[in-house]
């Protein structure tokens, strides 16, 4: 019991973030109806970021933590406007491996630029472990978790309530209608990839106190199991992938802790082909039709 | 003068032998040393992944992911197996061979038939994140069985591979992509691509043809990568993970999906690439990525398109045969199998299609209620009505498109409702489509002989071998589809790509190409769309010849009235997905409710018109 | 001037000529029509107006401002709004989201209430069904949140784009009567309708499209009792 306690807590730490990274996926799929493959990439970039800034130039954590916002911003937005945005109109084979590309473009940068060795990430806190009766919550993972609720629903009163959010919808939903309204539907997509990514950054660096090594490839692994995360939700949609990380999360720790970890992997595919296969649109999606 | 189909064997044959003889003599010299010989050989395996994977992703259309896990499957059944037989049976090794690549091939097509029936369910995005998703499941499994070593792997394997093997073993996959493709089965899967929607209604299974592409591909792959294990003599799971699915990927993508000759050479230069320039091996993941990515922006087609090189088209123009076209023998002369002619009976006086209360809805919207309607043989029947009234929802009911909610539909009597679109069409109906589906790579030629497919009986093995029925049936729907297009005066586009015609001429195709099914009904959705009065008057014309020539009865949706009141013996009037009134079309044209409905009204009667009378109805 | 000059207009859809070589005015004040049979090409002129398609050639000129090469979302702020085809409505936002949408470039708030006031006005069921699901109205009420939210940015200009479409005759009615008073209280509308007779009996002027070419053009009222208007729709 103690330790399904304990496994459930930590998955909720991990399944946060996942929720974060997976909010970047679904927010883009959503507006411009692609698979960003090299989100987690730049999640990744935004650890290295950090890294460098706090141990090279001794930066302290919270300007870091901006700064690391504030690249993945920047890349992201380049990357849409640069590979993206041309290949709007093409068909979605060939954006979709136009981010496959991105993704290990970036990730082949990282390694020759910082070699694959990972680095590891200084500790930010130091504050003891809260427990009681066998469980411990650590202070990271309650940070994790009270940080990533807080920006889930900020985001979502964003999206719902201001100009801009409501512009995202309306975008989401009809382009052509959007311009109708004088919507600058450009702009609103790179907003949505700024956002994105931003969350991203932020998902980064908590991973990054919670797994304290930034390495070329860390982008990968949990890039690939948010996106899982996002289509467990239903992709396109807000809350399914707030629901799809924290899933995730639990799933994965549970696995760990009551199977193995070598399985954990398979054991996280597996709920992902399970639910494409009972439900392709996601948990909270709703089935497209095709007109003939 | 020799036929041109042998001179194309003799030539390829022999540039097949020559190349052999030429490889193997510098390896066996030791011109060629054994680092070099061994590159070779993983050009070799390195072709057979990218042909296999461009099947589905270039001529399937799907992109898949996880292509490098049946690699893995092939290599770890074959390498336990010749370990096996060759420790345990005292086998020689080399002999094994055979049948632990074949075991490797087999089972890595059982997993892709396994993941292909749940997976070939989605589409697009979806299809490649679960691909992707089954590919690392298959990796991991594997990396954590006993009988595959666990992270480790399996080492020791008898390294009995060599350039022979596996140069014959690719000639036989490329020959067999060529003549898989050349065959209706091919032409079925190039349809997907092109149109899921037409192929279905032009009488091909879709998701068969998706699961059997997706299994034949891994069955190769399977193969190679027993090949991979016997040469390089160990392997583990790691090898085979997502980025190496990637690399067969960008082979692809770089020699062009849907060329075979593409992803040999893009096999080719992407194997000896990274080693000529191995001091650059770091860049060497970083150059692939900035490839993708230009060549997506910049040339998404690839090296090659969708283009095949042709050595018999080299040799004659190198020879100057070009000019002296070869006249090919009358086909007559050759035994034909002409594609089935269903035989259609019919009741005296009975309908040929007939609905009966057939109705749909689609959540709180009921979109057609109370449809009663039916169509006489040989008869052309239109069903009209305004924007939204619900015309394509009958039509896309009576095709199987949609399931009614309610009702029947009967055709020849039989009740056809709740079978699948392609059964449909074997069952004799054809329809065409509002927005025009036509196979728009493909040419008018092949676009025709696609829909041929349900009148055929030729398996894929006999397409791949070429075997006697294959011939037969081939030149029969060459010669029944050069028949149709002389009827609609289409023969000299034969060889045009589809998108290259006008769009009257596009329209004209894919009725002729509805009328290749030989049915007994045909739906024509909007056929006048989009055409200007000459193309519309032709369009009448046609219709008529199809009629009196083809025996068939014609149900048409239509807006143009000139061309509905032209050649309609009856008419349809459909409003609110309701029939409001039926009739002649002097019946219909005078039908104040049908007035009504078209025209609007600003008063609550509408005096019905006489022919010829001026009218100052207001 | 006039508000509207289109001259010569060419758009392609592919390698379909979909126009060829359209041109016509709309002036201030009036309510003009397009009228023709489905697969005209009248979709395609409003579609061109609000540079939501490319025209090959031709110009286009809205309140002396050729459309040349702008951006469609600038349309708005000169004063341009359609109500296009199929309504287009935001299915997944409310009713009051839609027409806050409609409202986007218009930077007062404080404007925005008496803005909705004006569309209630027009529209009283828009007002009792605010914090609904757009895509839960029915055809006719979403064809009145359309129209709605492109009232919301105050146009100048108008175009409507097949509002009749999919409606019951008294919806059909009651859409066109407020459409008459939208133009008396001084928005000029070009209108795309199928169906001709309602579109005649409110517009002053009116153009007939058959397969992308203008082929007959006057007064309203006497292209209503026109037996080729008649024949051309219901053949002869």
């Amino acid at each position: 019991m103690v330790l399904f306690l304990n496994q459930l807590i930590n998955g909720l730490g991990t399944g946060a973030i996942y929720a974060l990274i997976a909010l970047g996926y679904t927010m883009v799929y959503g507006i411009v109806k692609l698979i960003n493959f090299a989100h987690g990439d730049i999640m990744m970039v935004g650890s290295y970021t950090a890294v460098l800034l706090m141990v090279n130039v001794g930066v302290p954590f919270p300007i870091a933590l901006m700064a690391s916002m504030f690249v993945c911003v920047f890349f992201g937005v380049l990357i849409e406007r640069v590979a993206y945005k041309p290949l709007r109109d093409a068909p979605r084979i060939c954006s979709l491996i136009t981010a496959i590309g991105v993704s290990y473009l970036l990730q082949n940068s990282a390694q020759l630029l910082f070699s694959a060795n990972p680095k590891p990430f200084p500790p930010v806190f130091s504050v003891a472990p809260i427990t009681f009766g066998g469980v411990s919550i650590s202070f990271v993972t309650l940070v994790t978790v009270l940080v990533s609720v807080l920006l889930m629903v900020g985001l979502n009163l964003f999206v719902m309530k201001s100009r801009t959010g409501k512009a995202m919808r309306a975008v989401s939903e009809d382009m052509g209608a959007a311009k109708l309204m004088g919507i600058n539907v450009n702009m609103t997509i790179s907003t949505t990839f700024a956002i994105g990514c931003a969350l991203a950054g932020i998902g980064a660096f908590l991973y990054c106190i919670a797994y304290p090594s930034v390495a070329p490839t860390m982008g990968a692994m949990p890039g690939l199991k948010a996106f899982i995360a996002a289509v467990l939700g239903g992709i396109g949609i807000l809350p399914g992938a707030m629901l799809g990380g924290f899933i995730m999360g639990v799933a994965e720790s549970l696995t760990k802790g009551f199977v193995s970890t070598q399985l954990s992997d398979a054991v996280v595919y597996g709920i992902l082909i399970v639910v494409l296969l009972f439900k392709p649109s996601g948990l909270l999606g709703k089935a497209q039709r095709e007109k003939v | 003068m020799m036929n041109r189909k042998l001179k194309s064997y003799i030539l390829n044959l022999s540039a097949i032998a020559i190349l052999f003889v030429i490889i193997s003599s510098l390896i066996d010299s030791g011109a060629i040393n054994k680092y070099y010989s061994g590159i070779l050989i993983m050009i070799g395996i390195n072709v057979i992944m990218t042909v296999s994977l461009n099947l589905t992703t270039g001529f399937l259309g799907e992109l898949a992911l996880g292509h490098a896990g049946f690699m893995s499957v092939g290599a770890f059944t074959a390498g336990i197996i010749t370990k096996q037989l060759s420790a345990s049976l005292g086998w020689d090794a080399a002999a094994c061979l055979p049948i632990s690549l074949l075991a490797g091939g087999i089972l890595a097509a059982v997993m892709g038939f396994l993941i292909g029936v749940p997976a070939l369910r989605l589409k697009g995005d979806y299809l490649a994140i679960i691909t992707l998703g089954f590919g690392e499941i298959l990796r991991v499994i594997i990396q954590n069985m006993q009988i595959t070593g666990g992270a480790s792997g399996i080492s020791r394997i008898p390294r009995v591979n060599n350039f022979p093997i596996t140069y014959f073993i690719m000639i036989a996959v490329i020959v067999i992509m060529f003549t898989l493709g050349r065959s209706r089965h091919g032409r079925a899967i190039l349809s997907i691509r092109e149109n899921a929607v037409a192929a279905e209604s032009t009488g091909i299974s879709v998701t068969r043809y998706k699961i059997f592409a997706f299994t034949f591909a891994a069955f190769f792959a399977g193969i190679a990568g027993g090949l991979y294990a016997h040469q390089i003599g160990r392997v583990s799971a790691a090898t085979f993970d997502f980025n190496k699915s990637i690399e067969y990927l960008v082979m692809v993508v770089l020699g062009g999906m849907g060329s075979i000759t593409g992803s040999i050479i893009a096999a080719a230069v992407l194997t000896l690439l990274p080693e000529l320039l191995r001091e650059f091996a770091d860049y060497r993941m970083l150059l692939y990525s900035i490839m993708l990515i230009l060549m997506m922006l910049f040339r998404p087609k690839g090296l090659m398109g969708t283009a095949e090189f042709s050595l018999t088209f080299v040799w004659d123009r190198l020879t100057g045969f070009y000019k002296r076209a070869t006249k090919p023998r009358p086909l007559r002369e050759h035994a034909v199998t002409m594609p089935d002619v269903p035989n259609y009976e019919l009741a005296a006086g009975a309908p040929v299609l007939e609905t009966k209360n057939l109705g749909i809805r689609f959540g709180g919207l009921q979109a057609a209620e109370n449809v009663n309607l039916h169509v006489n043989d040989h008869e052309i029947v239109g069903l009209i009505g305004p924007n939204g009234a619900g015309k394509t929802t009958v039509f896309n009911m009576l095709t199987g498109v949609y399931l009614p909610t309610e009702g029947d539909i009967q055709l020849l009597g039989r009740s056809i409702t709740g079978k699948k679109t392609y059964e449909i069409v074997a069952h004799g109906i054809a329809r065409t489509f509002q927005n025009i589906r036509l196979f728009k790579s493909m040419t008018v030629l092949e676009n025709i002989k696609v829909a041929f497919h349900t009148r055929m009986h030729y398996t894929p093995v006999s397409g791949i071998f070429r075997l006697p029925k294959y011939t037969r049936e081939e030149r029969g729907i060459d010669l029944r589809a050069r028949e149709l297009l002389r009827v609609f005066n289409m023969e000299e586009s034969a060889e045009t790509r589809a998108d290259g015609l006008p769009y009257g001429q596009q329209r004209k195709l894919e009725i002729c190409r509805a009328l290749a099914t030989n049915p007994k009904v045909l739906l024509l959705d909007e056929p006048a769309a989009g055409m200007n009065p000459i193309e519309t008057r032709e369009l009448m014309e046609t219709i008529g010849i199809i009629r009196n020539r083809f025996n068939v009865a014609v149900l048409l949706i239509e807006h143009d009235m000139k061309l509905v009141m032209g050649i309609c013996e009856r008419i349809y009037v459909l409003n609110y997905g309701r029939i409001i009134a039926e009739g002649s079309p002097s019946d219909i044209r005078n039908n104040p409710e049908v007035i009504r409905a078209y025209l609007g009204h600003s008063d609550r009667d509408t005096k019905p018109v006489k022919e010829g009378e001026a009218n100052g109805n207001a | 001037m006039a508000m509207l000059e289109v001259k010569d207009l060419h758009v392609y859809y592919g390698a379909i000529h979909a126009l060829h070589g359209v041109s016509f005015t709309v002036d201030k004040g009036e309510i003009v029509t397009l009228i023709g049979a489905n697969g005209a090409g009248k979709t395609s002129i409003l579609h061109a107006i609000s540079r939501l398609i490319p025209a090959k050639s031709g110009t286009i000129t809205f309140d002396g401002h050729p459309l040349g090469a702008l951006d469609a979302y600038k349309l708005v702020d000169m004063g341009l709004s359609q109500v296009p085809e199929g309504r287009r409505i935001f299915a997944q936002m409310t009713v009051l989201e839609n027409l806050e949408m409609g409202a986007y470039t218009r930077r007062d708030k404080g404007e925005l209430q008496s803005d909705l006031d004006m569309v209630f006005s027009h529209f009283p069921r828009l007002k009792e069904r605010v914090k609904q699901l757009a895509g839960t109205l029915s055809g006719g009420e979403q064809q009145m949140l359309a129209t709605g939210r492109a009232l919301m940015s105050h146009p100048t200009l108008l175009m409507m784009d097949e509002p009749s479409m999919g409606l019951s005759p008294i919806l059909v009615e009651e859409i066109f009567a407020i459409i008459r008073d939208i133009n008396k209280e001084g928005t000029t509308i070009l209108l795309v309708e199928q169906n001709a007779h309602m579109a005649l009996s409110i517009a002053n002027r009116a153009y007939v499209l058959e397969t992308g070419n203008i082929v007959m053009e006057g007064e309203a009222g006497k292209l209503l009792n026109d037996d080729k208007v008649k024949s051309a729709y219901l053949g002869t």
